[in-house]
């Protein structure tokens, strides 16, 4: 039952996955009426999704790594730093990962980085924010009570804090997993070769079929991702 | 990137939840003795950062027209006024205690550096141009919205050591009234942003207004239909379960897939019923973008709705049975109005996303705001992508303070009907 869910995305990201194969899309295409175009070949399929996962884990490592960090920090340094952690990260979500991509761009050049910076920027306050949250809401008799049996605080804060802290972080983790496969989609629009890109190759040509498999395939990503946090997180629960 | 360094900076300034955070914060001795050398250290990092980018980075940049990447133009000797005022502002913010004079005199020093870094930028522009050729551009450079950044900063440090509640309100009024002196002088007139925004000021305000019909039309959708469906969620059961499953499998679909995903659907839902095109639905243009964003920001306002109504005391709910108010009357006159400050939370989650999603609209021939910056993408202007994302951030942040200021206050009228 604590792997139903991230079963239920894998099932969901495979059949997707299927959906954006060469043949099958072809036959969705015409079902649905699309204007058919040249198909998106096996290989070249496959090369895009590697490059676009590639792109997403590197900006989810980034983002996900400095948030805990930063939260660590900010949750060290008490309540008045979480007020600008806080205001930070209302701040950071006020521009789009689209907008950011766009703002970066004149700066970065066209490719990978801007979306990258788009990522680390979108998805870092909201796990330092989390982190800092969770830690917070610690106890201090719990903490108390681990102190006075004698544990050191390095001990309390993998033993105590980190457990109790836990949840809302894997959360906040694996809205950052789902926002950075949809980061890198966006940054096809920046030249980033990605699984966006037959999307937005497939809207400026009218071509159905491209379109169609982009679509499917990013879908599949997202969800397969995100049955990988789910179950990483279940298997941490444990 | 510059632009939304500087929209943190505004949310640090006007941000509400400062006053929560000191009152709320914890009174361990450890905590207060890092917080204090935060307060300390941060002012002076922002005055060091004033100081390093008017130094080592440009001012301004001039190029022979707007495509171009421009000649550096660095802010030279007249640099030293504003970092001096940096510094002077930051060190009196970080020695002050509470209950002197120094955080005032800091923040005129903060504010008096924005007003002199405005005038070196609009003279420095003015002057590059003169006599050259109208193609010509003198664009701000990044140690200008670098400094202007952590002046902002400054500020705010500054309005912060003001005992009291006055330092917000007296910094808002420091800089509205440079902001109102530059606008007033027409001392920008020379940067590239506002020559660019001369040229198609028509095109920005109609995308403004059509990004804003475009997040209200999504809002109201996702409103219609997360009320049943709150319901739903509020009955439980297998329904319920279904309903959450749905809206928190869109969450994961990435926009951009969910965009074109609807373009794909509706060209074919329209070649079966061609009729729907009376009804003015497209497979391009607006509706996938309404529909598209709706389905985002339902997630938000159906948990926040079910929440809200499901949050008062069940005698109180017993209670207003037992006056004799019907179902109906229950569901709106009790629970609505006890759950009003949840549903405004999700409310407020939900605006921001739509304004941000609607840009995506840009893509799908929806116009607004995110046309305007993938034309800039398009032509490679930095000016003109500035042009359609500062008005993105800047509606978004104030759709934000604005519904957080209705918040309290209602908040209170709960309770006291409560």
């Amino acid at each position: 039952m604590r792997f139903g869910p991230a079963f239920a995305s894998a099932a969901l990201g495979l059949a997707l996955g299927l959906a954006s194969l060469p043949g099958v899309a072809a036959t969705l295409a015409t079902a649905l009426g699309l204007p058919a175009g040249a198909p998106l070949g096996l290989e070249r399929l496959v090369g895009l999704g590697r490059a676009h996962m590639v792109l997403a884990l590197s900006g989810f490592a980034l983002a996900g790594g400095l948030g805990l960090g930063l939260g660590l920090l900010a949750a060290r340094a008490g309540a008045r730093l979480r007020g600008t952690v806080d205001a930070l990260a209302t701040a950071a979500q006020a521009a789009p990962p689209v907008v950011v991509i766009g703002l970066a761009l004149p700066i970065l050049g066209f490719g990978a980085a801007p979306t990258l910076l788009a990522l680390a920027l979108y998805g870092l306050m909201p796990v330092t924010r989390a982190t800092a949250d969770a830690l917070a809401t610690v106890p201090p008799e719990v903490r108390g009570a681990a102190e006075a049996m004698g544990l050191t605080p390095a001990q309390v804060f993998w033993r105590v804090d980190l457990p109790l802290a836990l949840p809302p972080i894997l959360a906040a983790l694996r809205v950052v997993m789902v926002t950075a496969v949809s980061t890198a989609a966006i940054g096809a629009l920046a030249g980033a070769p990605t699984l966006g890109t037959p999307i937005v190759v497939g809207l400026q040509n009218q071509n159905g079929l491209s379109l169609l498999q982009g679509t499917a395939a990013v879908a599949a990503l997202a969800f397969l991702a995100d049955a990988l946090v789910q179950a990483a997180g279940a298997l941490l629960r444990r | 990137m510059v632009a939304c360094l500087a929209s943190l900076a505004f949310a640090a300034l006007f941000s509400a939840k400062w006053p929560a955070a000191g009152l709320g914060g914890s009174a361990r001795r450890g905590d207060a003795s890092n917080g204090e050398m935060t307060r300390r250290l941060l002012p002076l990092c922002a005055a060091g950062l004033v100081a390093a980018a008017l130094a080592g980075l440009p001012l301004l940049t001039f190029a022979p027209n707007r495509l171009v990447p421009g000649d550096p133009v660095a802010a030279g000797w007249p640099g030293l006024g504003p970092a001096a005022l940096a510094l002077a502002a930051g060190w009196l913010t970080s020695g002050a205690r509470p209950g002197r004079a120094l955080p005032l005199a800091a923040l005129i020093a903060a504010l008096a550096g924005l007003g002199v870094l405005g005038l070196m930028v609009g003279e420095g522009a003015a002057r590059l141009l003169a006599g050259r050729p109208a193609a010509a551009r003198a664009s701000l450079g990044a140690g200008a919205w670098l400094a202007g950044f952590a002046f902002l900063l400054l500020s705010a440090e500054a309005a912060r050591a003001i005992p009291g509640r006055a330092g917000r309100p007296l910094a808002l009024a420091g800089g509205l009234a440079l902001a109102g002196f530059a606008g007033w002088s027409g001392l920008f007139d020379a940067v590239s942003l506002a020559v660019e925004y001369r040229a198609r000021a028509g095109a920005v305000q109609a995308a403004v207004a059509q990004h804003l019909g475009l997040s209200a039309g999504a809002l109201g959708l996702a409103l219609l239909v997360s009320a049943p469906l709150a319901l739903l969620l509020l009955r439980g059961g297998w329904p319920a379960r279904g309903v959450e499953a749905v809206l928190n499998g869109v969450q994961v679909v990435p926009a951009l897939a969910l965009f074109a995903a609807l373009v794909s659907v509706l060209s074919g839902v329209l070649a079966w019923l061609p009729s729907l095109r009376a009804l003015g639905l497209a497979a391009i243009g607006p509706t996938p973008a309404v529909l598209g964003t709706a389905a985002y920001v339902a997630l938000p306002l159906v948990q926040s709705l079910a929440a809200g109504l499901a949050s008062p005391d069940p005698a109180v709910l017993e209670s207003a049975r037992a006056l004799g108010l019907t179902r109906l009357q229950v569901l709106l006159r009790v629970r609505l109005r006890l759950g009003a400050p949840l549903l405004l939370g999700g409310l407020r989650v939900a605006t921001v996303q739509s304004i941000g999603l609607s840009t995506l609209g840009g893509l799908v021939g929806a116009g607004g705001l995110g046309a305007v910056v993938f034309d800039g993408m398009a032509q490679f202007a930095p000016d003109l992508i500035l042009l359609g994302a500062i008005p993105v951030i800047a509606l978004s942040l104030a759709a934000d303070r604005g519904l957080a200021l209705l918040g309290p206050r209602e908040a209170r009228a709960a309770r006291v009907s409560a």
